[in-house]
């Protein structure tokens, strides 16, 4: 028996735990709706060009998306990872002939991957009925904004939220500590700007550009810092605004990788 | 076994999409600000009325009506191109006599303006702005539907409707980009014409028209597979 057909079993018994009739549907339409509900066409009509199609992709990325978004991953992750560590699951699933790293590799596929599947798909098929002529021409910026996006809330807390579940071995306190990053990430958004305008510097909005890559996409598309309120604007350009996507991708595959690390040598069951 | 149930889950999901779909249809549409206009139309004339700035979630209903057959266009120009005509025309024509009546024209008759640069780039703006003493000559050129036909000629990509030439015309428009929109009424006969137009805001969830037909695909393609699954599922349980 080759690798394939054990994987894909683990994969389809994760499919199964972590989209129960009917989850998947509830939030396929969440985000069908949502599309067309929190897009505002009106943060564009004073900006031009590719600007549009910027803020277009920017607004449905926002709060309430976002944080649905957020929602079915951090269950997956957390709760469907937690709760096969807390009942033993692993312990079958480690029977299968298969590495570890592919066991959680399936996991993955089926808890971050299908998610991410179905929120990129539904959100860019409701922009095409909606804006074809801006996603036809802006491509590109469409494509830079969710992957902004997606490094830093979603990615970035799904990695912690996979490490902390597999030190933990539960995914109730991981689960709750994911939501209060969320929380604290949205607050210290907030907060940067107003240290880089009383400290006289943009080296805060630097720093938080690593983490949160869309702050850079942001002062680069709108042609200003981060803030109204900094001193000094800061502009990156487009190549330094690859650099701090790049930076937050480097940061994402760390924590991952130190995840599967973990799940490969330290995890005792 | 496995396959059925996967496409019968993609169907349930594909169904979910399109009842979204659906919702966002059924919403009704509100209405926004709206105004109109009456004017004659000297013959082989035409007129310009930029309503605003459009996007796909807020769209126009226009109601035109005349005294003989006119052709109607609504015309959309992205802001950027719109900005890009402006600057043209502002190179085109530095040294004004006027220079308020000058940067009103360009501001507010972009379109018409950039379709007499076209047509006669070596005309000095102050003899078509309409000025007192040379009136109304030269505003007959700047408003000649030869200019229009050329312009458009030129510009084909700007016509976002075009019907066939009438006495009354009604139509929704919802742009596929955020757009500047014009209304123009074109009069092509010799006898002047009086024309009564009607231009209100529609504000909706989604183009109507536009997500009708993918939400009737997807709840369609969505029932199909999963009574599929359904039914598999049926005689599965029955046969155990």
């Amino acid at each position: 028996m080759g690798k394939g057909r054990p994987f894909l079993e683990i994969f389809t018994y994760a499919l199964d735990e972590d989209y129960r009739l009917p989850i998947l549907e509830i939030f396929a339409f969440l985000f069908a709706l949502g599309t067309f509900a929190f897009v505002d066409f009106a943060v564009g009509y004073h900006r031009t060009g590719e600007t549009i199609a910027y803020s277009l992709v920017n607004t449905l990325c926002g709060f309430p998306l976002m944080f649905i978004f957020v929602v079915l991953i951090l269950k997956n992750v957390a709760y469907g990872l937690g709760s096969d560590l807390d009942r033993g699951v692993m312990q079958t699933l480690f029977s299968y002939p298969l590495k570890r790293r592919y066991i959680l590799t399936a996991r993955l596929l089926s808890g971050l991957g299908i998610a991410v599947l179905l929120f990129l798909g539904i959100q860019i098929f409701g922009l095409f009925l909606l804006a074809p002529d801006i996603m036809t021409t802006y491509p590109g910026t469409v494509f830079l904004t969710y992957a902004a996006h997606l490094c830093s809330p979603a990615l970035l807390l799904a990695g912690f939220v996979v490490l902390l579940t597999l030190r933990l071995k539960r995914g109730g306190v991981a689960l709750v500590i994911g939501f209060m990053l969320f929380l604290a990430g949205l607050i210290i958004s907030g907060w940067v700007p107003s240290i880089a305008y009383n400290t006289g510097s943009d080296v805060p909005l630097k720093i938080w550009a690593v983490i949160n890559p869309n702050s850079a996409l942001q002062a680069y598309y709108y042609n200003m810092g981060t803030s109204l309120f900094a001193s000094e604007s800061w502009v990156p350009s487009f190549s330094e605004v690859l650099l701090y996507l790049g930076a937050g991708y480097l940061i994402v595959t760390a924590i991952f990788v130190a995840g599967y690390i973990y799940f490969d040598r330290r995890l005792e069951i | 076994m496995r396959w059925i149930a996967l496409l019968g889950r993609t169907g349930t999901v594909i169904l979910a999409i399109g009842l979204a779909l659906l919702i966002a249809w059924l919403i009704p549409s509100g209405a926004g600000s709206q105004f109109m206009w009456s004017q004659p139309i000297e013959p082989e004339q035409y007129m310009l009325r930029e309503s605003g700035v459009y996007s796909p979630q807020n769209g126009l209903q226009i109601s035109v009506n005349a005294t003989d057959n006119v052709r109607v266009y609504l015309l959309g120009v992205t802001l950027v191109e719109l900005d890009n005509w402006k600057t043209l025309l502002r190179e085109a024509y530095p040294d004004s006599e006027r220079p308020d009546s000058e940067m009103f024209f360009i501001e507010f008759y972009t379109v018409p303006l950039i379709f007499f640069h076209e047509a006669y780039p070596e005309q000095p703006l102050p003899d078509v702005l309409p000025l007192p003493d040379v009136y109304p000559k030269p505003l007959s050129m700047v408003w000649n539907i030869t200019l229009l036909d050329s312009g458009l000629q030129t510009h084909p990509e700007i016509i976002l409707w075009e019907p066939p030439p009438g006495s009354a015309f009604s139509h929704e428009l919802f742009p596929e980009d955020v757009l500047n929109i014009m209304a123009v009424v074109a009069n092509p006969s010799s006898d002047t014409v009086e024309v009564d137009v009607w231009i209100e805001e529609v504000v909706a969830l989604a183009p109507k028209d536009r997500i009708i037909f993918p939400a009737i695909l997807l709840i369609s393609m969505g029932i199909g597979l999963t009574i599929v699954w359904l039914v598999s599922r049926k005689v599965r349980k029955s046969t155990f």
